[in-house]
C-alpha cells in the first residue's frame, strides 16, 4: 500500500511556543527574511472568564488536490511518489503563478534561490532517514503528529478515527492533508 | 509591536503586480486589434469592397506585434529566473492555463509578424528583396492565415482571463465572466488602439473606415458593461468572502480606480462623446485622439482593478 503522510495539529495542547518554527529554520536552512512555518495566536475569543486562544498553524497544507500544482506552467510543482507536494527547482521558471494560486497562502519565494519554497515535511532529510519533521520532533507538548493515515495502526489513523478534527478552507475542494484538532472551547473556524 | 511568530511581509496576498496588469492590457490590445481588423477586412471583402490599404488594417499590423512583444518582455523581466524562461517552452502541464497561454503566443507572435509583412509589402519587398518568395508563400495563404489569426486572437483575449481565474481563493477573479470581460475589453482597446494610431499616421481622409470601427464600440461597451455587473452581482450571491469582496468597489483606492478609471474613462467617457458631441466633432483629429486615449486608458485601469482588487480579497 502507498503512503499517505499527514499531518496532525491539536490546538488543545499547542502553547504556540514557536519551537517547530525555530526547529523547522535550523533544519532546512530558511533564509531570516521567510519562514516555512509559522503558529499565529489569534484572540483572545470568548468572553472574560471563559477566554482562549487559538493556535494556527500556517504551513504548507500539502493538498491531495493541489491548486499550485494544477497551475504550475512547467510542471516544477508536483506532487511525489510519496504524496508530498514537491518542487523541481530546475523546471522552475519564477512565474508567481503557484505563489497566487495557493488558497493557504504558504509559498514563498526563497531569496537564495529565487524559487519558490515551503514545507516538505523535511522528506530530504529527516523523513528520508526515518525520522519525523523537525517540528514534530521538537514540539515540547507533542501537539504535532505526524505519520502515514493509510495504516489504520499509525498513531495518526488513531488520532484522526477517534478526535473531532477539522481541514481549513475544507470547501475549496483541495483536500489538506493537515489535520487539526479544535480548540475544546469556542466554535470551530475553518 | 512584532509578532512572537515573525515577520508577515511573506503572506501579503497581491503577488502579481503591475508589470502583469500591464502584460494583460498589452495582450488584450494586441489580440484585440487583430480582431478587429480582420473582422472589418471580412466584412469589407463580403461587400465586394477593396481592402488594401485600410488605414486601421495598417494601425492594426503595427500594434498588434509591438505589444505583444513588449508585453512579452515585460512577462519574462518579471520572472524570478528570468534567463531560465526557456524552460516554460520545453515543459508543458495542460492542466495549466498558462501552458495553454504559451502554446497560443508561440503560433499567434509569429503569425501577427506576417500579417504585419502582407500589410506592409510594397516597402518591405523594396528594403529586403529577400523576402519576396516567403512574402510571395504567404500572400498565397492569406485567407486562411486571417482565420488562424483571428482564431488565436480569441484564444489570446481569452486566455489571460482563465489565467486569472483558475485562481481558486480570489472570489473576485474566480469567475466565468472575467474571460468574457478580458475579452470584451480587449476588443475596446484594440478598436480604440486602431483609430488613435491610423488617425495620427495613416488616415489621408480622416474618417478613412473609422465609421465602421465606431459601429462595434457600442455592443463592446455594452458587453463590457454587463461583465461588470454580472461580476459584482455574482459576488454578492456566492457566499460570505465572496459578498466581503464586493467592498473593492465600495470602499478603498481601488475603487476610485473602478469609477473614475474603468467607468469614467473606459466607458461613460467613450459613450457619451459618441452620443452627445456635435457632428462636426465627430471626424476631428482631436476628438478622434481624445476619446481613444480615453478607452484605453480605461481598459489599462480594468487591467489594474482586476489584478490589485482581486488579489486583496481571499476567501
Amino acid at each position: 500500500m502507498t503512503k499517505r503522510y499527514v499531518l496532525v495539529h491539536d490546538e488543545n495542547k499547542c502553547i504556540g511556543c514557536q519551537a517547530c518554527n525555530v526547529a523547522c529554520r535550523s533544519e532546512n536552512n530558511v533564509p531570516e527574511s521567510v519562514t516555512r512555518i509559522q503558529v499565529r495566536i489569534e484572540g483572545p475569543h470568548g468572553n472574560f472568564p471563559n477566554l482562549h486562544f487559538k493556535y494556527n498553524r500556517v504551513s504548507c497544507e500539502q493538498c491531495e488536490n493541489a491548486p499550485c500544482v494544477k497551475v504550475c506552467p512547467t510542471g516544477a510543482a508536483y506532487v511525489a511518489d510519496d504524496g508530498i507536494v514537491s518542487i523541481n527547482e530546475k523546471k522552475c521558471v519564477g512565474c508567481l503563478y503557484c505563489v497566487a494560486a495557493c488558497p493557504y497562502k504558504v509559498r514563498f519565494i526563497n531569496p537564495d534561490t529565487k524559487v519558490p519554497d515551503k514545507c516538505d515535511f523535511c522528506k530530504k532529510t529527516r523523513l528520508a532517514r526515518g525520522e519525523s519533521p523537525a517540528c514534530v520532533s521538537v514540539c515540547p507538548t507533542d501537539a504535532l503528529c505526524f505519520g502515514d493515515a493509510n495504516d489504520p495502526q499509525s498513531e495518526v489513523s488513531q488520532l484522526l478515527d477517534t478526535k473531532t478534527n477539522y481541514q481549513q478552507k475544507a470547501n475549496l475542494g483541495t483536500q489538506p492533508r493537515v489535520y487539526r484538532i479544535p480548540s475544546r472551547k469556542g466554535g470551530i473556524k475553518a | 509591536m512584532n509578532n512572537i511568530w515573525g515577520s508577515m511581509e511573506q503572506y501579503d496576498p497581491v503577488v502579481w503586480n503591475w508589470i502583469i496588469a500591464v502584460y494583460l492590457f498589452m495582450a488584450g490590445l494586441s489580440a484585440g486589434s487583430m480582431l478587429v481588423a480582420i473582422g472589418l477586412k471580412w466584412y469589407k471583402q463580403s461587400r465586394g469592397l477593396p481592402t488594401e490599404g485600410l488605414p486601421v488594417v495598417k494601425a492594426a499590423a503595427v500594434i498588434a506585434p509591438v505589444s505583444i512583444c513588449l508585453g512579452m518582455a515585460l512577462l519574462v523581466l518579471d520572472l524570478t529566473k528570468p534567463f531560465e524562461f526557456y524552460h516554460i517552452l520545453l515543459n508543458y502541464n495542460l492542466t495549466s492555463v498558462m501552458a495553454w497561454g504559451v502554446i497560443a503566443l508561440l503560433v499567434y507572435i509569429p503569425l501577427v509578424f506576417v500579417f504585419a509583412g502582407l500589410v506592409f509589402e510594397e516597402p518591405i519587398r523594396r528594403c529586403v528583396p529577400a523576402l519576396n518568395g516567403v512574402l510571395k508563400v504567404c500572400r498565397s495563404l492569406e485567407g486562411s492565415l486571417n482565420k488562424l489569426i483571428f482564431a488565436l486572437a480569441l484564444c489570446v483575449g481569452v486566455y489571460t482571463g482563465f489565467l486569472l481565474s483558475a485562481m481558486i481563493s480570489y472570489p473576485i477573479l474566480n469567475t466565468a465572466v472575467l474571460p468574457a470581460l478580458f475579452l470584451a475589453s480587449a476588443l475596446s482597446a484594440g478598436s480604440a488602439g486602431n483609430i488613435l494610431v491610423a488617425t495620427l499616421f495613416f488616415s489621408k481622409k480622416e474618417s478613412d473606415c473609422i465609421e465602421q470601427v465606431h459601429r462595434i464600440e457600442y455592443p463592446v461597451a455594452f458587453n463590457e458593461a454587463l461583465c461588470l455587473v454580472l461580476l459584482f452581482v455574482g459576488l454578492n450571491f456566492s457566499g460570505p468572502a465572496a459578498q466581503a469582496a464586493t467592498s473593492a468597489i465600495t470602499s478603498g483606492a481601488w475603487a476610485s480606480v473602478f469609477w473614475l478609471g474603468v467607468v469614467g474613462l473606459g466607458l461613460v467617457v467613450p459613450l457619451s462623446a459618441s452620443l452627445f458631441a456635435p457632428q462636426s466633432w465627430k471626424h476631428s483629429k482631436g476628438f478622434l485622439v481624445t476619446v481613444s486615449c480615453s478607452t484605453i486608458l480605461g481598459v489599462l485601469a480594468l487591467r489594474h482593478f482586476v489584478v490589485y482588487a482581486g488579489q486583496s480579497y481571499i476567501s
